[in-house]
């Protein structure tokens, strides 16, 4: 591959990446435009009522709502481009900075999730696969069905209510101890209660992939080699199902974050979440708009991520994409 | 691997659907009832599972709640339902641009998490009540079925009954109704039923969250979400006896669309 072809690539990438971005944020700008209530109510709130007409007009002309929407819209972006996400109606501050402070929250609470569930599905994805229609295997496939459709709060509740409030072993809520430290210890009852609730969602797929993996012919060479069934699922079958896996964590993506919002709700965990649901309920629109797109931002780049470490780990992916494009 | 009927799972909800269908007559107490003189009673002969922070039954309340929650999922089901169908018929039969148009857009829409989108939708919408929760869970969860319908429709776009319906001048909704949508249907039943779970679970989320459903509309998410307090006083059976009825609903509906989905694809096999 010379390198001009690697760098249309590069730009193919990037400009689907921003192409995805603008829609995104068009998605989510026209849809709280659309509101049926006043986005006068939405930046001011409730002093709206207080305010005398000339006051109110000021206030249109300031946030442009006087212009069409697509006006609006070229000035809201712009303005974004340069990190201007309007202000945050509860925090009177701009929307960015109050993120700014707290996004380190999630950020460890998702990233922890995410490596332990990465980590776990695929042992246990390898152990149902080596004991497949053995009684364990149908085991931990009832168990995991079972904790999958439960419900990421009531998980967290259960947690709380065993290991917080009964037990006492474990802080109740909060990232931190009053005064700072104990980060390891506020994270354990979260991260858990997320992994318990979405670890089957990848170790299932995991394990079906697996599953398909080892009745392949190859297997049957490598048995006749010699080797044991350890090596042959750890050396030979990881390689090929490693884009599949690597996949399946980049869908899984958008399911952990959802999730670790809800958590960090419960758990009254400062983060993104916890600063989503509280923005919801007093209709704080500017933050709800931010996180949104903070949220959808990062899955997409998480996927586009995805795609060029299965395009290392298997060249097929990329020959077909590019023999796609001429 | 063979799998049975899962009669336990159907009985199982079928006792729930019906106990919700008859709530009144099951439970013989009026579940908006306020015995103010017995707040917080844990499980007695009285009040099997005892009451609630405001003296309300919650044995009686249960069922009455599940009405709210099922009608909730159903609603969300149908209409997630209704959208995938078409946007995937569309799709599948449209031609090349217009379909990888379509499909770059339900991306999009699948990478911000469902809860983000339902919230901010809901928050726009104001005050939430059954209806529009219904809704608003629907719009934003047919992504996944409308791409397993597109690829569906793409398989048999060009098979000669497809083609001769056209021919003969049949419109979009005509060939959708009578060719593609029984051909289909089997395929995709079991993510409809995954998404009445999901529907379910969603809705006690954010009435347990406090963005959903108002307290004095009892759902089993509404329930719960009185009684968050509860818990350090104590009070278990106020989250944990709604808390069941909720996760062994959603169990069964996912035993019921496990075994459609293995099912299904035995069917395919043969």
């Amino acid at each position: 591959m010379n390198t001009n072809s690697t760098a249309k690539y590069i730009l193919k990438k990037l400009g689907q990446l921003i192409l995805t971005l603008v829609v995104l944020s068009l998605i989510v700008f026209f849809v709280s435009r659309i509101a049926p209530g006043d986005p006068m109510r939405a930046y001011y709130g409730d002093r709206v009522e207080k305010m005398s007409v000339q006051q109110l007009d000021d206030a249109r002309e300031r946030l442009g709502l006087n212009e069409n929407i697509v006006t609006q819209y070229m000035k809201w972006a712009g303005s974004a481009l340069q990190g201007d996400f309007g202000i945050s109606y509860i925090y009177k501050r701009p929307a960015l900075q109050v993120v700014g402070e707290v996004y380190h929250n999630t950020l460890l609470l998702a990233g922890v999730s995410f490596i332990l569930i990465f980590i776990l599905g695929l042992l246990l994805a390898v152990f149902c696969v080596r004991h497949e229609g053995k009684t364990i295997d149908r085991v931990i496939c009832k168990i995991g069905v079972a904790t999958n459709s439960v419900p990421e709060f009531f998980m967290a509740l259960v947690m709380i209510l065993v290991f917080a409030v009964t037990l006492g072993l474990l802080p109740l809520s909060g990232a931190q101890d009053l005064g700072g430290g104990g980060t390891i210890k506020h994270l354990i009852l979260p991260v858990a209660a997320i992994v318990a609730s979405h670890l089957w969602y990848c170790a299932y797929l995991m394990r079906n992939k697996l599953s398909d993996e080892v009745r392949k012919e190859y297997i049957l060479l490598c048995r006749v080699k010699g080797l044991t069934e350890k090596q042959i699922i750890w050396k030979h079958c990881m390689r090929n199902i490693m884009p599949a896996v690597v996949s399946i964590m980049a869908i899984f993506l958008p399911h952990l974050l959802g999730g670790a919002y809800v958590i960090e709700m419960v758990f009254s965990y400062p983060g993104l979440g916890q600063l989503g649901v509280a923005s919801a309920q007093y209709h704080d629109y500017n933050m709800l708009m931010l996180i949104s797109l903070i949220t959808g931002a990062s899955v997409i780049i998480a996927n586009m991520i995805a795609q060029v470490i299965n395009e290392k780990l298997d060249p097929r992916f990329k020959t077909e994409e590019i023999r796609e494009v001429e | 691997m063979r799998k049975k009927l899962p009669v336990i799972s159907i009985s199982i909800l079928a006792v729930i659907v019906i106990g919700c269908i008859f709530a009144g007559l099951i439970s013989g107490q009026d579940p908006y009832y306020m015995h103010t003189d017995q707040i917080s009673q844990a499980p007695s002969a009285a009040h099997v599972f005892g009451t609630d922070t405001l003296g309300r039954d919650i044995f009686a309340i249960i069922w009455h709640g599940g009405r709210i929650s099922l009608t909730v999922g159903l609603w969300a089901t149908l209409l997630s339902t209704a959208i995938a169908v078409v946007y995937g018929c569309i799709a599948g039969l449209a031609g090349p641009r217009t379909d990888d148009l379509l499909m770059r857009f339900t991306e999009i829409l699948m990478s911000v998490p469902q809860i983000l989108l339902v919230i901010f939708i809901q928050a726009i919408w104001g005050e939430a009540t059954v209806l529009s929760i219904g809704t608003v869970i629907g719009l934003t969860s047919w992504m996944a079925v409308a791409k397993m319908v597109r690829s569906e429709v793409k398989q048999m776009r060009n098979a000669e009954f497809v083609l001769a319906a056209r021919s003969m001048g049949g419109g979009f909704f005509y060939i959708m109704w009578n060719h593609l949508m029984p051909n289909f249907m089997s395929a995709i039943m079991f993510m409809i039923v995954t998404n009445l779970g999901s529907a379910i679970a969603m809705e006690a989320t954010l009435s347990f969250l406090g963005l959903g459903l108002p307290t004095n509309v009892i759902s089993w998410g509404s329930l719960m979400s009185l009684s968050q307090n509860a818990m350090l006083t104590g009070a278990w059976w106020l989250l944990i006896i709604p808390g069941i009825f909720l996760v062994v609903t959603l169990i069964c509906i996912t035993e019921i669309g496990e075994f459609m989905r293995t099912a299904n694809r035995r069917e395919k096999l043969i």
